[in-house]
């Protein structure tokens, strides 16, 4: 938005105001086939290949991608993480955010034209209306015709297939939080639970809306993303545009006219370009919010020029510089402090997670007494430790305290837990009288295994026993 | 209400449209962030003892998220109510304005 204030014309602002506030015409968007096209198919169809088939991999028994929310765990191709984990989910948050921003500054918006969930099913979502409804024109007639037997008829065809699509991905959504294999079987013999069954229907009444329905104003209205763009955005960044340069001015004409012989432009003014935008936005009005980036009117442009005999390329991935006749420059600092930023947190994060001790332990005093005394005159504790196994194979955990002297547990400790099991283990722990100091010393619990797995972990306690006189 | 300004005076006229997605939206997005951190932080079975309720987790979530849900909706809905502009809180005002 910030650009368009910059931009000379100020008067367009009035006008973009104005059409902040129309009321929304329903776009019929033309198919287009070229090169852009054919990757952002390849994206879509891999990355909903990805979303409706991940759910269904086991490794090992084991769904390599659950969130297992009933369970508080979460399951990432053979890690378990557990709440507790949250810094690392941060990290990667982070990680995704300065990547997005990278990406932003060297090529605009990749994102929203290539993998946006939003995008991404408002394809797939087009893609069932052209099975039932025909390509835009006919769309288009449709729409104007008579409200005839037909017209319902492939209206609710649409809706039909729309639906189903809509419940399938809930369903899918769901299975990511709850064993989808439990899901499916639960499903078929319609027993799913109550908030199972309100999250497929929710998540498929909003993909349904926002795929079907609401489409790019979810861009234009929702996105935050689409309202901090131009703070990534310079003049070296790769941008969709259209040179006015060589194109203006325009209009139509025959086929290979050169067009200097008849005073105008390359652009022959066909409109396509309009045609197939999802955003409904003429791109050579230059550089627009509402613009996806997602190359459709480079596809049908080139395609148009190459039949006039024109040179492509009046529609391109091409820098403010550039236009402008300038050197771009692509490698520029920015981008080197977002790797540098990237490249950080990753060995951050990566090393984190290798020195990660998927064990842990909270002790807690016994509230019932500060100390007793046993029969033997030793000064006992009594504490409640909460084993928790965040690995993938059962463990035996060997309990030990030191910090006094002749501080030990009573009777030895030592306590089996399965994986992704939390386990309660109450301990007595003595300690002769002469060596007490203090109402209060400092001891340590030490946990550790002793098959192997080097895991371990010393946690700190304190011992309360009465003051020596 | 109109959906498009008769005049640039009346472009405060925002259509009902984006009203209901300024309220219904920022307030799913940050009810979504409430609800990883407070459950992040709380299990709701130990939250259900607490009160003294029977909960299952899928509850506790779907419960809690509902309830940010509606507590950020509220606060949206509060700030678009607010940010009406001051010329037009009057009746009288809006009136003489409309007549200009």
């Amino acid at each position: 938005m910030s650009r368009n204030e910059t931009n000379p014309a100020s008067k367009q602002d009035a006008a973009l105001e104005n059409e902040l506030y129309q009321k929304r015409k329903k776009l019929y968007v033309r198919e287009v086939h070229g090169i852009w096209a054919k990757l952002r198919n390849l994206a879509m169809y891999s990355l909903l290949g990805i979303y409706y088939g991940m759910a269904w991999i086991n490794w090992n028994g084991q769904q390599v991608l659950l969130f297992d929310l009933p369970a508080r765990q979460f399951h990432i191709f053979g890690f378990t993480f557990w709440p507790q984990d949250f810094i690392y989910l941060s990290a990667l948050l982070i990680i995704a955010a300065l990547a997005l921003f990278m990406f932003t500054a060297l090529a605009g918006r990749l994102w929203c034209g290539y993998a946006c969930p939003q995008t991404v099913w408002t394809e797939a979502y087009m893609w069932l209306e052209r099975l039932a409804e025909g390509d835009s024109r006919k769309r288009k007639k449709l729409d104007k015709g008579p409200r005839n037997f037909n017209f319902y008829r492939v209206k609710t065809t649409k809706h039909l297939l729309w639906a189903v699509f809509s419940l399938w991905t809930g369903f899918t959504f769901v299975g990511y939080f709850t064993p989808i294999r439990e899901l499916a079987e639960a499903a078929l013999v319609w027993d799913l639970g109550p908030w199972e069954t309100f999250w497929i229907f929710f998540y498929g009444f909003a993909t349904h809306g926002n795929a079907g329905f609401m489409r790019e104003q979810v861009c234009i209205y929702m996105c935050p993303y689409a309202r901090f763009q131009s703070a990534m955005i310079d003049r070296n960044t790769l941008m969709i545009s259209y040179d006015p340069k060589r194109g203006d001015p325009r209009g139509a004409r025959k086929r290979g006219t050169d067009p200097k012989t008849i005073g105008k432009g390359d652009c022959i003014d066909c409109g396509l370009c309009v045609q197939v935008c999802p955003t409904g936005i003429d791109i050579r009005d230059g550089l627009q919010y509402q613009c996806i980036g997602c190359a459709a009117c480079i596809d049908v442009c080139d395609d148009v020029m190459e039949k006039m005999g024109y040179e492509k390329g009046l529609i391109k991935y091409t820098t403010e510089n550039a236009l402008e006749g300038q050197k771009t420059e692509i490698l520029r600092p920015r981008l080197f402090v977002y790797i540098g930023i990237i490249s950080l947190v990753s060995l951050m994060l990566f090393y984190a997670l290798l020195v990660r001790v998927p064990l842990e332990v909270d002790i807690m005093r016994d509230r019932a007494a500060l100390f007793n005394e046993n029969r033997k005159g030793l000064i006992e504790n009594v504490y409640n430790l909460k084993v928790i196994n965040m690995d993938k194979d059962t463990h035996r955990y060997t309990i030990t305290v030191d910090g006094m002297d002749g501080i030990e547990v009573k009777g030895g400790a030592s306590i089996e837990v399965e994986s992704g099991e939390v386990a309660d283990l109450p301990l007595r722990v003595q300690v002769p009288p002469t060596s007490i100091r203090e109402r209060s010393s400092e001891v340590f619990f030490n946990i550790s295994t002793a098959d192997g797995s080097g895991i371990e972990l010393r946690e700190p306690a304190r011992f309360l026993g009465p003051v020596p006189r | 209400m109109p959906t498009q300004p008769a005049s640039p005076q009346q472009s405060d006229q925002i259509p009902a449209i984006q009203n209901i997605i300024s309220v219904l939206w920022p307030s799913f997005l940050t009810a979504s962030a409430a609800t990883v951190i407070f459950f992040t932080l709380f299990d709701p079975i130990e939250l259900g003892r607490l009160l003294g309720w029977e909960l299952s987790r899928m509850a506790g979530y779907t419960g809690g998220f509902l309830g940010f849900w509606l507590l950020t909706s509220i606060s949206c809905a509060l700030t678009c109510y607010f940010r009406r502009p001051c010329h037009r809180v009057l009746p009288a005002e809006e009136s003489k304005n409309e007549q200009k």
